[in-house]
């Protein structure tokens, strides 16, 4: 056995992200690690490659129990992480790169170019791989920076070599690449870890799988023993525990609607409609092209193709003041980076989009603003000591329903809730949830995108699934979560497509 | 905490009320009304600019080329009082240093680059321009009357305090009850943001930095009517005394943070410590050293307080 990891737990503030990681790794094997997002994959893979240290648990390295102080420490030990994002030095050659940081030690700390040059061209056509020694970085594409970490790793002398969804933001052909790659590295008795959500690419590459869920190993075993449906239900089989109910509206008119939208590679012929009163959400891998969507609705990345029709006018939206202007509002992800201008008080950032409505003569009237501020801390129960305090103070949940808030001030009436549920607690998540609900029952069409799924099926009346750009499929609110995982992940055939 | 940051927005005043008690003790000559008249001509010109400035780092932009823009629109404002009446004359000046705010604004918005690096520049372009036009020489043969403007006097008090007063209220007042001033603040707290909610992003930082242009353009034809005459070479350096007022008065570089009382009392600190080490016969050199200490002093404080108040 090369890697052993026994127990493994692992906590950030209050958070568990791992509370019981098993994994055991042979030489000469591609071994799969599967999860929705967030089951601790990414956790798990960062332990054993240095970079976190476990809270409790056992790890054995080619039979010695081992604890890596940092990632230099465990490549040190013959382990290397090929990373979804590129850790590589953009304006440097690839010989620079695949020996940056081990360069020879030469008097004076000179480098010799020349030589590095040199093994780096030497390692490339060993393996037969299409890069070039003096090529720059920076002029790669994703695959070829990939294989630039490869080369580090075999470099390195190592033999255990960890893909974090290195398939993610690769063409066909590239990932065809990547396999060959692989299995050639697999065939030369190295151990891969190979973390994906495609189902459909698992076959074709991998050997053992172990399924993680909610932080816990819940499979070990030979991929060629399980059908889809045994490895989706490992994945997101759990017990379900309802924390939101809600009562569905009669729909009213259709206020959003979306037609063939396109945007070349993230957005494929989208098409869907949501009516007043009515909360649909949008589940879908990471990748799937949920944010996009939003984007392109609100008119920050505006599609090259497709309609969007607002209240049944098809609007031009081309910027996010257009798309304001239209009646939609946006509650981003990353509310402190986009939502929040959280160095300025509550009260300016509920009237901003609104600015108009407490002006006299070009003149902001101040005792409007206070009104207003005070009527929406109280409508929505934002707990803070006044109106004046600055928005960067408020807890995380108090901070999502300003967010809120400035929209309900704007009178907006199509709303993109991306992430709504990120980083709060359960209180104040349903606390969102019963925001969203009573946004709906006051006529407002909300569009929900979120990784949860559980949550979906709680708040949304039907649930679009996204995948790979596309509409995957359409299921209604009371689903389950295998359904939308089998849509999700799955090529699904064409009697799936929604129309 | 909340009496914290009280103090720290008091810190600009207790510093002027402190430095004024101590001059007036310390020299005879200080509070008497020839002083006090000259410490505001004095520092008139970078007053006005600084106001500018203030409306531009609020909204979390930086101009560098301001103090060139004193000599090409002192130049520009200059040149043609030979055969033009004087105040058509100043307008032009004041619409040259407007224009060169909206250039700055516009490369800024259009091209996408960095206001540090338009401005820095843009600040040699405006140099050039002002030597270009003037042929390198000062312009001089300006109307006599034209020295009303920074030796005059109304009701008792110079001409340039109330020119002064004017561009203050007006840009508080922009600054605190219009939208303008309300979009400058969001766009420079959190530009995502800003964006996000509407705002007009490319049309507020435009007209932030033609409101900076405008009053340096003003800034320039009392500069001129100081020296009675346009210096194309004039300005020199007078972006940084502008940035520095507005920091000490409690503006930040990182935007969204700033006042018009905050830059009038980091102005006339400068001027003050000007004015106290002439008073006293310090080696003007140790000035410099003074007003670079005042600036680290500034900031180094209001970052303590600010790491101190958000444990």
């Amino acid at each position: 056995m090369l890697l052993e990891l026994k127990d493994i737990r692992k906590r950030f503030g209050g958070v568990v992200a791992l509370r019981r990681g098993c994994l055991n790794v042979k030489a000469g094997e591609v071994h799969l690690l599967m999860g929705e997002n967030g089951a601790g994959k990414s956790t798990l893979m960062k332990i054993v490659a240095g970079m976190y240290h476990p809270d409790a648990g056992g790890m054995h390295w080619q039979g010695k129990p081992v604890r890596f102080r940092n990632p230099a420490d465990a490549a040190a030990n013959g382990i290397a992480m090929v990373h979804q994002e590129s850790l590589l030095a953009p304006h440097l050659s690839v010989a620079e790169n695949i020996f940056l940081g081990r360069e020879d030690r030469l008097p004076f700390g000179w480098v010799n170019r020349k030589k590095a040059i040199a093994k780096a061209a030497d390692l490339i056509m060993r393996h037969n791989f299409p890069l070039s020694a003096e090529w720059r970085v920076d002029r790669l594409s994703p695959a070829g920076k990939q294989l630039v970490e490869i080369c580090r790793a075999i470099e390195q002398g190592s033999s255990l070599l960890i893909f974090d969804e290195p398939t993610s933001s690769l063409s066909r052909s590239e990932t065809d690449e990547v396999f060959r790659i692989v299995r050639a590295l697999r065939d030369r008795n190295m151990g891969v870890i190979y973390i994906t959500h495609r189902l459909e690419e698992l076959r074709s590459i991998g050997d053992r799988v172990t399924v993680l869920r909610d932080g816990e190993t819940v499979h070990t075993g030979a991929l060629a023993d399980l059908s889809m449906d045994q490895l989706i239900r490992h994945m997101v089989g759990r017990e379900v525990t309802s924390i939101y109910h809600r009562d569905p509206l009669p729909p009213g008119d259709e206020l959003l609607r979306v037609d063939n939208l396109t945007r070349h590679p993230v957005l494929k012929d989208v098409s869907l409609s949501v009516r007043a009163g009515e909360i649909v959400g949008v589940a879908g891998l990471l990748g799937a092209g949920r944010t996009e969507l939003c984007r392109a609705i609100f008119g920050m990345d505006p599609a090259a193709r497709g309609r969007i029709a607002i209240g049944g006018r098809t609007s031009h939206i081309r910027s996010p003041r257009e798309a304001v202007k239209a009646g939609i509002a946006l509650i981003p992800e990353d509310r402190q980076q986009t939502g929040l201008a959280t160095r300025l008080p509550i009260a300016h950032n509920l009237t901003i989009a609104n600015l108009e409505s407490i002006s006299r003569f070009g003149f902001l009237r101040h005792s409007r603003e206070r009104d207003i501020a005070a009527q929406y801390t109280e409508r929505l129960h934002i707990r803070a000591d006044s109106p004046a305090q600055l928005a960067g103070r408020l807890s995380g949940g108090n901070q999502q329903k300003v967010v809120i808030a400035k929209w309900l001030v704007r009178g907006a009436r199509v709303f993109l809730f991306d992430e709504p549920t990120r980083g709060i607690d359960v209180a104040a998540k349903i606390e969102v949830f019963e925001m969203m609900d009573s946004l709906a029952r006051s006529g407002a069409a909300i569009l929900m995108i979120s990784s949860e799924m559980q949550e979906l099926i709680e708040v949304a009346d039907r649930i679009v699934v996204m995948r790979l750009g596309r509409i995957a499929g359409e299921l209604p609110g009371r689903t389950t979560q295998e359904e939308i995982m089998r849509l999700a992940a799955f090529d699904s055939t064409a009697s799936e497509v929604a129309p | 905490m909340i009496r914290r940051v009280r103090l720290q927005k008091l810190l600009p005043f207790l510093t002027l009320a402190i430095l004024f008690v101590a001059l007036w003790i310390a020299s005879p000559y200080f509070l008497t009304a020839g002083n006090l008249a000259s410490i505001l001509r004095q520092t008139a010109v970078i007053n006005i600019m600084a106001l500018g400035m203030t409306v531009i780092i609020i909204a979390g932009g930086i101009d560098l080329s301001v103090g060139s823009m004193i000599g090409l629109a002192g130049v520009l404002g200059t040149l043609p009082m030979a055969n033009h009446p004087v105040w058509l004359a100043m307008m032009a000046g004041i619409a040259a240093g407007a224009a060169s705010g909206l250039a700055n604004g516009a490369l800024i918005t259009l091209l996408r680059i960095n206001p540090f690096i338009v401005t820095l520049g843009t600040m040699g372009i405006f140099r050039g321009l002002a030597l270009l036009a003037s042929n390198a020489h000062s312009v001089s043969g300006v109307p006599e009357s034209f020295r009303y403007l920074a030796d005059g006097e109304l009701l008792g008090v110079p001409f340039v305090f109330w020119i002064l007063a004017l561009c203050a209220v007006a840009i508080h007042v922009m600054l605190e009850h219009t939208r303008l001033g309300r979009y400058a603040f969001s766009i420079g707290s959190n530009p995502d943001a800003a964006f996000y909610a509407g705002v007009p992003v490319t049309m507020v930082t435009m007209a932030v930095f033609a409101i900076g242009g405008l009053l340096t353009g003003l800034a320039s034809m009392i500069e001129a009517s100081r020296l009675m005459s346009g210096q194309p070479t004039g300005g020199e350096g007078y972006e940084l005394s502008a940035i520095a007022a507005v920091v000490i008065g409690g503006g930040s570089l990182r935007g969204g943070e700033g006042s018009v009382v905050g830059t009038l009392i980091g102005c006339f600190i400068m001027g003050l410590l000007k004015n106290g080490t002439d008073l006293l016969g310090i080696n003007p050199h140790w000035q410099q050293v003074v007003i670079g200490s005042a600036i680290i002093l500034a900031v180094g404080i209001d970052t303590l307080q600010r790491k101190r108040a958000s444990v």
